[in-house]
């Protein structure tokens, strides 16, 4: 079992799952959600190595389920997907470790090396 | 001289004139009323010799004792008035002559008292002939006298009058002229001035009021020139401003529609760059089949849209989401040799020449820095793709004065024209073909400036080259 666990995150269903299903065809353990509180369950119940998280979520922003989850796995690896480039201002006040963005539309070999280099970190961490 | 001190001269001239002329004009008179008594005086002589020539005659008829008293009575009278004008007589004949005439009056006295002898009377009368000649000669040269004086005071009273005529015409005319002159070219250059026209100066002449209002009016005029040279500039900047922050506006509220687009049109294109994504992965992962290869440069001609389409929605949602400036000290210098370390690849493929003039002692400024290497880079970019290989690149920094310093970034490339000057800025205007070029990079490069309270100023000379200058504040304020 050391397929990279990644949960994507993101409103657009059509987005999120279309991704999902392209990470895993290059054998990664992706799943896709589409709220906030799938989000929450889906972490807490099997919490994955890298997180995709959009920035922008109808209700929740993606910046409020990034601090919510980090409550609860602290070292959690995130991944911001954004639509510009300018989120310096909105990471503001938070731990940078652990995290990267990417931008939207995503490219999926730039995607794949962020995730391989996320997952090589945390597996570091853990040893 | 004052106008009251002109006026008072050419008054008492007129006074003075009057004056020597009515001296003159007595003195005549004197002379010729001394001159009249005179001829009565001489006309007198002869009137009285006349009688006494008459009882003459008459004692020659008669005899008789009375002829003879009247004739002595009026010899007497005679005599008397001789002598009166006796000086006179010196003057006007001689003194020879009036010794001899005397000498003649009293041989006829002398005759008459001893009127019967013999030849006595034909003594007296050749003495009576010489006097009554003489008399007559009196008279008549006295009336020539006074003849020529009356003439000669006619031509001088002529002669006067020709000399107040003229003098008085010349003071009159010099007095008219130095008064109505400076007030006839006063109305003119007032009504010039009533035209518009302020270019009109008062000739200044001589020291009086109308000089001195001829100085004020200059000044005037001066002061009322300058005020409107300076309001004109005023105008004229505020023109300039004005179709700047037009020009401002239009940019701004541009971007902000590009910027709502890109946000829009961004998550399709995101979920379009996937589901073909995957179909190509799908594709690929397949076996063989009829068209396989046809369907992967189908869907890598969407994916290289989509590339497309994600350049330009990143660099408008970056330009429109970058509202936030961190700022920091920076040394001006040094960007633009980082930016030109980027680029040197460039540089060197296309073997342009580079030429670096960075100010010694440039002020370091507080800016955001990122954004405005950004900017240089565009700028610069842009250089890079209007030269021709070898062409020449030059990029300055200078202090423009206290509170602004510029970076001018120079290429000897084609140029821009002059109808296209006013559009580089806009949005999505290129030159260089779509596949090349999105027409954004100075749009953004215009907005960050904006932003960062400085500005892009162009320069550019078909055939002969672009400068673009950007000026940028040494101290950023919020
Ligand atoms: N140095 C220059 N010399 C000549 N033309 C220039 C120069 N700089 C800009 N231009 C003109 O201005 C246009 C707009 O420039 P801009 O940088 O905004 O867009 P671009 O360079 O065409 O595309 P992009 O920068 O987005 O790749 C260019 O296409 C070009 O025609
Ligand atoms: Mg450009």
């Amino acid at each position: 079992m050391n397929k990279t666990k990644v949960l994507v995150v993101d409103d657009g269903v059509e987005f999120a799952s279309t991704l999902a299903e392209r990470l895993q065809l290059r054998g990664y353990d992706a799943t896709a959600v589409y709220c906030a509180e799938d989000t929450f369950a889906a972490v807490k119940s099997e919490p994955p190595d890298v997180i995709l998280l959009d920035l922008k979520m109808p209700g929740m922003s993606g910046i409020e389920i990034l601090m919510t989850v980090r409550t609860f796995a602290p070292d959690i690896y995130v991944i911001l997907l954004t639509g510009h480039m300018d989120i310096e201002k909105e990471i503001e006040g938070i731990r940078l470790d652990n995290f990267d963005y990417i931008m939207k539309p995503v490219d999926i070999k730039e995607l794949t090396v962020k995730i391989d280099k996320a997952a090589e970190k945390r597996k570091l961490g853990r040893e | 001289m004052k106008i009251r001190d002109k006026l008072l001269l050419a008054f008492g001239f007129y006074i003075f004139l009057a004056v020597v002329l009515s001296f003159f004009a007595y003195k005549e008179m004197q002379a010729i009323t001394t001159r009249i008594t005179i001829v009565e005086a001489a006309n007198d002589i002869n009137n009285k010799f006349l009688d006494v020539r008459r009882y003459e005659k008459n004692f020659l008829l008669f005899r008789d004792k009375d002829s003879l008293q009247e004739l002595k009575k009026n010899l007497e009278a005679f005599k008397e008035n001789f002598d009166e004008i006796g000086a006179e007589i010196v003057r006007e004949m001689g003194f020879d002559n009036y010794r001899m005439i005397k000498g003649a009056i009293d041989e006829y006295e002398y005759l008459a008292d001893r009127i019967n002898e013999r030849g006595s009377i034909d003594k007296m009368r050749s003495r009576a002939r010489d006097i009554q000649l003489f008399a007559e000669n009196l008279s008549k040269k006295e009336r020539e006298n006074i003849n020529a004086l009356l003439v000669r005071s006619k031509v001088l009273l002529l002669f006067a009058m020709f000399i107040i005529l003229t003098a008085g015409g010349v003071i009159n005319m010099k007095l008219a002229v130095s008064i109505a002159r400076p007030i006839r070219d006063l109305e003119e250059i007032t009504k010039r001035v009533a035209g518009g026209d302020l270019s009109g100066r008062i000739e200044v002449r001589g020291r009086d009021e109308l000089s001195s209002l001829g100085v004020s009016f200059n000044q005037m005029q001066d002061r009322l020139q300058d005020t409107m040279k300076s309001l004109e500039l005023a105008i004229k900047r505020l023109h300039e401003k004005q179709e700047q922050l037009v020009e401002a506006e239009k940019l701004a509220s541009l971007g902000r529609i590009a910027a709502g687009v890109a946000h829009e049109i961004n998550n399709p294109l995101a979920i379009v760059n996937e589901k073909a994504g995957l179909m190509q992965d799908i594709i690929e992962m397949s076996g063989d089949f009829q068209n396989k290869e046809r369907f992967l440069s189908l869907i890598h001609g969407i994916a290289g849209s989509v590339n497309r389409c994600r350049v330009i929605t990143h660099r408008l949602l970056g330009f429109a989401r970058k509202m936030d400036i961190t700022v920091e000290t920076m040394d001006l210098n040094e960007s633009i040799k980082e930016v030109k370390g980027f680029l040197e690849k460039e540089f060197l493929l296309k073997s342009i020449r580079l030429e670096l003039n960075l100010m010694d002692g440039l002020p370091k400024i507080n800016s955001d820095k990122g954004q405005l290497e950004q900017v240089f880079l565009n700028i610069m970019k842009n250089a890079i793709d209007a030269v021709e290989g070898g062409g020449l690149i030059v990029i300055s920094t200078a202090a423009k004065d206290e509170n602004t310093v510029q970076v001018s970034i120079r290429d000897s490339g084609p140029g821009i024209p002059k109808d296209k000057l006013k559009q580089i800025f806009e949005p999505f205007f290129t030159t260089k073909g779509r596949e090349k070029g999105t027409g954004l990079g100075l749009f953004v490069s215009y907005g960050i400036m904006k932003k960062l309270d400085g500005g892009i100023i162009v320069e550019s000379e078909v055939n002969k080259g672009t400068t673009f200058i950007v000026e940028i504040p040494v101290r950023f304020r919020v």
